[in-house]
Formats: structure tokens, C-alpha cells, sequence
């Protein structure tokens, strides 16, 4: 089986590799495996509050090259985006752009939960310092 | 019918099931219970009537704990039975039942006398999903159902920076000593990692063999608890395999 030119193109220059404060109330960060390969893929997102738009994204992934480039392009994908416009990013969108073919499938749908979980942990943690009185709890370390 | 056109025409495809209670012999007509290989009435060879359990091919139940000696001779006793020089001049029905029988009997030996194969096994012919499955239906959730406690998920992810750290220190030309000290300490909890799976692995399949007479959702239980073992069998394995790839790059340098 052969990567397309844009599987090789992000895994060999990955996007946005890296990680973001994880204690930080505005950073969302979701962590997903696929147990049948054993990958694992870590995405986190950094949205401004008042507007709703996520300024930055980083992801980093041990996995294979397909796994690498779904999650690099779904942090290019994010970036610039509103939370419920990133919820609509499907895993077929990334099939698409990446011409993925069906044995690889599993490595969109990774990085299509891992986009869900970072939303999901950064409203969690929107309500949590909703509900808490300032300097209730001592952030964590990144 | 030539012996390689007989070969050909044997498909190894042990699962899924097709099952079959009795067997006819086409010899005698006589009916045969489907784990017999050979007619109890005018003892010529069946043909393979069924696919799917490896553990009654063998005439075993279908228990995890094996003693390893005893499948080698049953294999042994069972290959030498079936084995096609004995039927180079029976009829070709005959002939294509001691290949079938023959190549039959490889897969299953390779299955079982493998742990975590014969894990995998258990679960298939028990009717649970497969822990492993290639390319997929795209509406499916990656893990079937199955999700990867959050923990270890951490905690691999945490092995596997540490592991790429090293190698870009090893990269960028650290100083040797240090990162086969580091590396050493890395191997650590992974080898710590498979150890416990292992032992969580054996005491499952342990409590599984005495689960024979136990309700069906207690029995059940345990296959599910095995299943997830199974899963982090690839994280583990994978670390495994980082480290061992590090160190050979390490003892290159």
C-alpha cells in the first residue's frame, strides 16, 4: 500500500507538533488510542473565551504515518475555527483530503475523537471555573 | 487428481464457524460425531466437516491452561495419522480429507500452542468481537466498543515521550553513557508493564478454566477481562519494540 503525497507531506513535515499548558483553563486537551494498533494520539486546543475561536492547536502521536498525518491536518483545520465549527469536522473529511485508503480509516476516526475530546475537556473545564470561585483550586502543572 | 491440484484446493480458513453436528462417512455412509478424523464404523479418513474449534480438533476442552508436552504429541500422533503419504493411493476423496486434515491441524497447533493466540481463539469461537481489525467501516468508533482505560493511555503516551526524547538526544549527539542510562531507566516500567500483564493475563485464564460449569454471565465476565488484556498487548508491545529499537541504534553508534 502505498501514502499518498499528502500523508508523506505531513508526516514528513508535521504540523503543529507540540504540546500546550495542559492546567490552563482555556486549553482543551483530548487523549485517544486505538488499541488495535496500539497508537496513541494526544490533541490540544487553545480557544480565546470571549470569542470562542481556537487560536492554536498542537498535537503530538506515536503511531504510524497515517495516524501522524490525520491528526497534523486536523490542528491545521482547527486553528482559525469556532468550537462548534470544529465539532463538525468529520473523519470522512480527513479521508478525503488524505486519500486514505480503507485499511487506514481507523487512523481518521482517531483523530476525529481526539478532536471531540479536546472540545469536550475545554468545556468541562469552562464550567468547572464557572461553578468555583476564583482561586478555588490550584492549577496544575503543565 | 494430482497432489498439487489437491493442495490447491485447500483453503485454510479456520474462522468463522460453519457448523456441522455429525459427519457422514463417504466411504460406509455411517454418521460420525464431528470431532472424529477417522469413520468409527470402516475407519477410513473423514473429510474435514467443520471449521472453527481448534481445542475439539484436538480433542481438548476448551480451556486456556494447556500442557504444552501433551498438544506436541497429540500434534505429533494426529500429523503422523493424517499424513498424505499414507493415502497416495487411496481414492481422491480420501486423499484430499489427509491435506485437509494435515493443513487443518498446522493452523490449529500454531494457534494453540501461541498463549495470546489461543487467547484470541477462546474469544472468536466464544462469539467476541476480534481484538484486531484491518481498515474497517469508517462509522465505527476505532475501538469497537472497547475504550483504552484513560490511565493507560497516559501512561503510554508518557513511555513514549520519554523514548522520543532519547532518541532525539541520541540525534543530536548526546553523550552515550548517559543515554543508555537513560534508556535502561526507561525499560523499567514497561518490562514492569509486561510483567503484570502477564501475570493478569494468567490468573484470568486461570479463572476461566474453572469456570466450566459457572452462569454464562460470569464466564462471560472473564472472556471481557481478557479481551482488554489483549488490547494493551499492543501498547505493550509496541514500547517493547520502541526500546529495543533505541538500544540497537544506541549499540550502533
Amino acid at each position: 500500500m502505498a501514502y499518498s503525497d499528502k500523508v508523506i507531506d505531513h508526516y514528513e513535515n508535521p504540523r503543529n507538533v507540540g504540546s500546550l499548558p495542559k492546567g490552563d483553563t482555556n486549553v482543551g486537551t483530548g487523549l485517544v488510542g486505538a488499541p488495535e494498533c496500539g497508537d496513541v494520539m494526544k490533541l490540544q486546543v487553545k480557544v480565546n473565551p470571549d470569542t470562542g475561536v481556537i487560536d492554536d492547536a498542537k498535537f503530538k502521536t506515536f503511531g504510524c504515518g497515517s495516524a501522524i498525518a490525520s491528526s497534523s491536518l486536523a490542528t491545521e483545520w482547527l486553528k482559525g475555527k469556532t468550537v462548534d465549527e470544529a465539532l463538525a469536522i468529520k473523519n470522512t473529511d480527513i479521508v478525503n483530503e488524505l486519500s486514505l485508503p480503507p485499511v487506514k480509516i481507523h487512523c481518521s476516526v482517531l483523530a476525529e475523537d481526539a478532536i471531540k475530546a479536546a472540545i469536550a475537556d475545554y468545556r468541562k473545564k469552562q464550567e468547572e471555573q464557572k461553578g468555583a470561585p476564583v482561586g478555588a483550586h490550584a492549577q496544575p502543572s503543565a | 487428481m494430482r497432489l498439487w491440484e489437491l493442495l490447491w484446493s485447500v483453503t485454510p480458513d479456520p474462522i468463522p464457524v460453519r457448523s456441522v453436528s455429525t459427519l457422514e462417512c463417504r466411504n460406509c455412509g455411517a454418521g460420525a460425531p464431528v470431532d472424529e478424523h477417522f469413520c468409527p464404523q470402516c475407519d477410513r479418513i473423514l473429510a474435514l466437516g467443520r471449521y472453527g474449534d481448534y481445542f475439539s480438533f484436538f480433542g481438548l476442552p476448551r480451556r486456556l491452561g494447556i500442557d504444552r508436552q501433551d498438544l506436541e504429541q497429540r500434534f505429533r500422533d494426529l500429523s503422523r495419522r493424517f499424513h498424505p503419504d499414507f493415502f497416495y493411493n487411496a481414492p481422491p476423496a480420501e486423499r484430499l480429507a489427509s491435506l485437509e486434515r494435515s493443513s487443518y491441524l498446522n493452523d490449529a497447533y500454531r494457534v494453540l500452542r501461541d498463549p495470546a493466540a489461543r487467547i484470541e481463539h477462546l474469544l472468536a469461537i466464544e462469539g467476541l468481537p476480534p481484538v484486531k481489525h484491518e481498515g474497517g467501516d469508517p462509522s465505527t468508533s476505532s475501538g469497537q466498543g472497547v475504550k483504552v482505560p484513560p490511565a493507560l493511555l497516559e501512561e503510554v503516551f508518557a513511555l513514549n515521550e520519554e523514548l522520543d526524547d532519547i532518541r532525539e538526544l541520541r540525534e543530536s549527539g548526546g553523550d552515550r553513557a548517559q543515554i543508555a542510562a537513560r534508556l535502561a531507566r526507561a525499560r523499567t516500567p514497561i518490562e514492569r508493564k509486561r510483567d503484570e500483564h502477564e501475570q493478569c493475563i494468567q490468573e484470568l485464564s486461570e479463572q476461566w478454566d474453572r469456570q466450566d460449569g459457572a452462569p454464562p454471565a460470569e464466564r462471560r465476565a472473564t472472556l471481557d477481562a481478557l479481551r482488554e488484556q489483549l488490547l494493551e498487548r499492543t501498547y505493550i508491545n509496541n514500547l517493547l519494540a520502541a526500546v529495543d529499537r533505541e538500544a540497537a541504534s544506541l549499540g550502533n553508534l
